[in-house]
């Protein structure tokens, strides 16, 4: 069984191999051009830098903006998605749009806004929201559906309302799990927002795609060295909150 | 003050844990409900404020119904049911305080309160009943950071800060080391000599339960198998609840 198990896995990976056109000789030929082209991005191209700060500046700014507002909206969406909380009429459909959307990537979204609004970082913080929205309502979601269900019931026992209780027994279980998962989103939405600019969503990920175009190696390793900085920096400063969190 | 008739509950999977109850409790009474485990004491309790929904049965609480109420009675009826639970049920990442305020919520303006804001009326009343339990000294800190013997007492708290009519203990001590059992138990007293509260409140150890009694009932299967004076409670009465002794 185990033997027929394995030998169906290397069928497939096999045939995997044949239809992508994986080669190792075509790899091996390459590997002069790849050397050649970092060759050619040494030493980065230093006049470049203001530009992609500013690139970088409006990156993180397309990430924090989508995140926060992301954050918000998601909210009443992760309690009506949770099984403990919202009544089954409204668990279902919610939980149901939420997992159709939660498929399609930032990447997609992008396009999709550019097109509907022209370029900038405009469709970028748009194509962030509906990504982490639905991603964020989810994460909120199964938080919510994996707290104590006791202060809910003592709460509840004091003749609360509804929202009072959703106030007092649900939200303090959950609410530094939710800034945690922001923080993580933010961090993700980063990277994200570095490859909008590829399609024309704003910020660093723009510059990086124009040099390359234009064949300008120095310039794009420097584009692509203050994009590893940024990225390090955010994340540094986002691990270091959350830990403070839990 | 308590009226129970013809109380059954079947609980999901068909299973019957209360099989035709009727009890009726007087104003100031000490009940303490005895029974094996599985014998329905914590679903009678928590059928009294409808955290457990009775399948049949009628439950009227300082004159007003509770089977039956709509939402805004049964919160109404809930406001002047003080409930005490065997892990405590506290907001543990909340300040003491925070979790005796709680107990307000049925009287307080929604609107402000789910914003975090109280009537400073509220804030003393909350804490003279933290300092009825001796923990006024606590009231800043986290609710987590007590022992359990603290949090039970923050509990009773937030139960008394509902100015109730009844308070209902389900198996209020048996989280706790057996040396606290008697503090516990000895707050409950007092609150029913001092104050006149009814109380009901279920307990594994005989012992203890005759200590503190003012009448026993003891549950078996779904229905009361005893109910009278601690003086009346015989081996054979025991024998009658626990089951016959091998």
């Amino acid at each position: 069984m185990r033997r027929a198990g394995l030998f169906v896995g290397l069928l497939v990976l096999a045939w995997l191999l044949w239809d992508t056109g994986a080669d190792p000789v075509r790899l091996a030929r390459g590997v002069p051009w790849i050397l050649d082209f970092l060759r050619r991005m040494i030493p980065p191209d230093l006049t470049v830098l203001p530009a992609a700060l500013a690139g970088a500046l409006k990156t993180v700014e397309i990430a924090l903006l989508g995140t926060a507002v992301a954050a918000v909206l998601a909210l009443p969406l992760g309690f009506l998605s949770a099984r403990n909380v919202a009544p089954a009429p409204v668990f279902y459909p919610a939980r149901t749009v939420l997992n159709l959307f939660r498929s399609i990537d930032t990447l997609v979204y992008a396009l999709v806004f550019v097109a509907a609004v022209g370029l900038g970082p405009f469709p970028g913080v748009l194509a962030v929201i509906a990504y982490t929205t639905t991603s964020l309502a989810k994460l909120y979601s199964e938080a919510i559906e994996g707290i104590d269900p006791g202060p809910v019931d003592a709460i509840t026992a004091t003749g609360a309302t509804r929202l009072q209780v959703l106030r007092y027994g649900v939200l303090p279980q959950v609410l530094p799990l939710f800034l945690s998962y922001v923080l993580y989103r933010l961090e993700t939405n980063i990277r994200a927002a570095t490859v909008l600019g590829f399609v024309g969503a704003g910020g660093i990920g723009f510059y990086l795609q124009t040099y390359l175009r234009m064949i300008d190696y120095r310039a794009a390793s420097t584009a692509l060295l203050v994009t590893i900085a940024m990225v390090m920096v955010v994340d540094a400063a986002s691990s270091r909150l959350r830990a403070r969190l839990i | 003050m308590i009226e129970v008739a013809g109380l059954r509950v079947i609980l999901p999977g068909a299973v019957i844990a209360l099989d035709g109850v009727d009890l009726a409790i007087r104003p100031g009474e000490f009940v303490v409900i005895l029974g094996p485990s599985g014998a329905g004491k914590t679903t009678f309790l928590r059928s009294i404020n409808r955290l457990i929904e009775p399948t049949a049965g009628t439950i009227r609480v300082a004159g007003r119904p509770v089977t039956g109420a709509d939402p805004a009675a049964l919160r109404a009826a809930r406001r002047q049911i003080g409930m005490v639970f065997q892990q405590f049920n506290l907001v543990r990442r909340a300040p003491v305080l925070d979790n005796v305020l709680a107990g307000r919520l049925g009287y307080v303006p929604v609107l402000p309160s789910l914003l975090g804001r109280f009537p400073t009326r509220d804030r003393d009343l909350a804490l003279d009943c933290l300092a009825q339990v001796g923990l006024a000294h606590l009231a800043g800190r986290r609710a987590d950071t007590l022992s359990g013997g603290e949090q039970q007492r923050v509990a009773i708290a937030r139960a008394l800060a509902q100015a109730p009519a009844v308070i209902l203990a389900d198996e209020p001590t048996a989280s706790l080391d057996p040396a606290l059992t008697a503090g516990i138990m000895g707050i409950l007293k007092a609150i029913n000599t001092e104050r006149g509260l009814t109380l009901v409140v279920s307990q594994h150890q005989l012992q203890t339960a005759l200590a503190y009694a003012s009448r026993i009932v003891g549950f078996r299967a779904g229905r009361v198998a005893f109910d009278g004076p601690p003086a009346a409670v015989t081996p054979t009465v025991v024998d009658a609840i626990y089951g016959a002794t091998r």
